[in-house]
This record gives C-alpha cells, structure tokens and sequence, in this order.
C-alpha cells in the first residue's frame, strides 16, 4: 500500500514536467535529447531541481524517467519522414553549419546514448537505424546529385 | 510365506515412493526455473516484439516509398540492408522467445495447469507451425528483403498472439490463486 501514493507522486511530478516543461519542446526529438541530458551518465539517475524541490528527488528521477519512456515510444512509432523532418528542425536549432552537423552526428552517433536504459532493445536499434537513414538523407540533399543517378531528392 | 511376499511388495512400494519424491524435488526446482523464464519470454513477446506499433514502423512500405522519392540510390540500398537486419532481428527474437514458451509446455506447465490432451495437441500443433513460420520468415526476409512476405509477418504475428494468450491462462495463477481448463483453440485459427 505504501507505494501506491509515491506511484500517484510520480504520476502527477511527469504530468507537472510535461505540463510545464517538456510541452515548450515541439517535438519528441528535441524532448528526447533534452531528458536525456537530465540524467547523469555515471549513475543513470535523473535530476531537475524544480522538481525536486516541488516533489522529491526521487519522485523526480521516476518521473523523469517516466517520460523519457514515453518520449522514446513517441519517436520510435514516428514515420521516416517524421524523424527527417525533426532532425532537420533540430539541426536549424542549433545554430551549426549543416555539414558540421551532420559529419558530427554521423561519426560521434550522440543518439546513441539518448536512449532510456529499459528499453526494448529491439526499438532501440530501430529507431538508431532510422537516424542512421535519416542522416543520410540530410546529407544527400546537400550534396549535388548528376542527372540520372537515382531519385532527385525533393525538398 | 505369502505374508512375507506381502510384506515385501509393501516395503518395494515404499521404496519406489521414496525414490520418487527424491526425484522429483530437484524437478520442481527446474519447474520454477522454467516458470520464470516463460514469464519472461510471454513478457518480452508482448510488450517487446508484438506491439503493432513496433512491427508496423519495422516493415512499414511508406518509409521505403519516402526513402525511393528522396535519396539517391546507394541510400536506398542502406535503408533495405538496415531494416532487413531489423527483421531478421525480429524474426529471430520471435523464434526464441516462442521456443521457451514452448520448452515451459512441454516441460512443467501441467504441474502449474491443468490442460486436457486435446489443448496440449492443439497447442503443441500450433507451436510446430509457428516455429515453422519463424523459420520460412528468417528465410524470405534473408533472400527477398524486409517487404517480401507481409502476409507472412501478419501470419506469424496473429499465431504469436494466440500462442500468447494461451500461455497468459496458464501463468495466470502468477497474479492470481485461480486455476482454469483453458479453452480449446477454435477451428481454422491456425496460419
């Protein structure tokens, strides 16, 4: 019985952290980067002062991770063309040249550690190949292409 | 002289007993083994690998016919190689969770269910043909690429969640103390 208000804790600190924070992030992308950057990578626990100081520090790191679950789901169940369409509007966000970006992500694979830690593997390789196929197809729309050599790619 | 053989006969039985309950100690032990790792696998099938929501973006034609109309050529090719991987991936984890579901029946479900011989026939037939269909799967996906059976996929998906829902009743005294026949499959269910 004792766990289930700290449950009911948990639920209202994710409801509060979607309501307040993570709805000023338009998309799961940029959600996903932004609560994986709220965890500690030594530890794999989570912090947000705010929350914290409202809730507890431990019903914060459970919401958190709460909704960096749900954010993967979200983006994993996303189409090819939504995640291209998302990976672009982040890489505009950042204020990086294209090409930097795009080289950096390609070689450094950041992606990789933006995941939750319990999730279905499965998913997880998924959704790094669909950034994988992303990427490239941000790519190819910056390099020129010769007549004929494949789809013209449209912007 | 027949109280003597009586009284030996009385005493092999005993043995016999003995030898019994010392044998089947380390089986139960096995049993819960096995009952662990059936909840896992039942676990890991419908919360991992048969959600349609995973399965739909794995073999989803849409994101092939975007990948056609917006890159060149060798990038084409990359995104068939990495969902062909993708499912074959999938295809696999499907065969291995279903088999120890499978192993579970076989060995130490009857300890835990009671199912008549007619549910553990059907559920052993349906277990053969969707090991079977894993099979034929991780072999069209290898020669003919992540779209060439979809039929297949939603065949071996429908099986899954059958064998699934079966598999649930006979955990089922996991989560609560009530112990049932479990159904007999209905006709023509099967692939």
């Amino acid at each position: 019985m004792s766990s289930l208000p700290r449950r009911l804790d948990v639920q209202e600190a994710a409801e509060d952290l979607r309501h307040r924070t993570l709805s000023a992030l338009p998309q799961s992308l940029d959600r996903l980067i932004y609560l994986a950057s709220m965890r500690d990578y030594n530890t794999g626990l989570y912090y947000h002062d705010g929350l914290a100081a409202r809730f507890s520090q431990e019903v914060a790191c459970e919401a958190l991770a709460d909704c960096h679950r749900e954010v993967f789901r979200q983006l994993v169940a996303c189409s090819l063309e939504n995640v291209v369409c998302q990976m672009e509007a982040y890489m505009k966000s950042t204020h990086t040249s294209p090409g930097e970006f795009l080289a950096a992500w390609r070689k450094l694979e950041p992606y990789r550690v933006a995941v939750p830690v319990q999730v279905d593997p499965l998913s997880a390789q998924l959704l790094f190949s669909t950034f994988k196929i992303a990427l490239a197809i941000l790519e190819a729309r910056l390099t020129p292409h010769p007549e004929g050599s494949g789809a013209s790619p449209r912007r | 002289m027949i109280q003597l053989i009586l009284f030996l006969l009385i005493g092999a039985l005993l043995f016999l007993s003995l030898i019994f309950l010392v044998w089947r100690s380390p089986r139960a032990e096995k049993g819960s083994a096995a009952l662990v790792e059936a909840r896992q696998a039942l676990v890991a099938l419908q919360t991992g690998l048969l959600p349609m929501e995973l399965i739909g973006r794995i073999f989803a034609r849409e994101d092939l016919e975007y990948v056609r109309s917006q890159a060149p050529a060798p990038v084409c090719a990359m995104f068939l190689s990495e969902r062909k991987v993708i499912a074959l991936a999938w295809a696999a984890q499907i065969r291995k969770q279903v088999l120890n579901l499978m192993r579970f029946h076989l060995g130490s479900a009857r300890f835990y269910a009671r199912l008549t011989f007619r549910t553990e026939l059907a559920l052993a037939l349906q277990f053969a043909g969707l090991l079977l269909a894993c099979r034929a799967l991780q072999i069209v996906l290898y020669v003919g690429g992540p779209y060439a059976a979809p039929r297949i996929v939603g065949a071996t998906v429908a099986t899954a969640a059958q064998v699934c829902s079966i598999s649930e009743q006979s955990l089922a005294f996991l989560n609560s103390a009530q112990l049932g026949v479990l159904p007999v499959r209905p006709r023509g269910a099967s692939l």
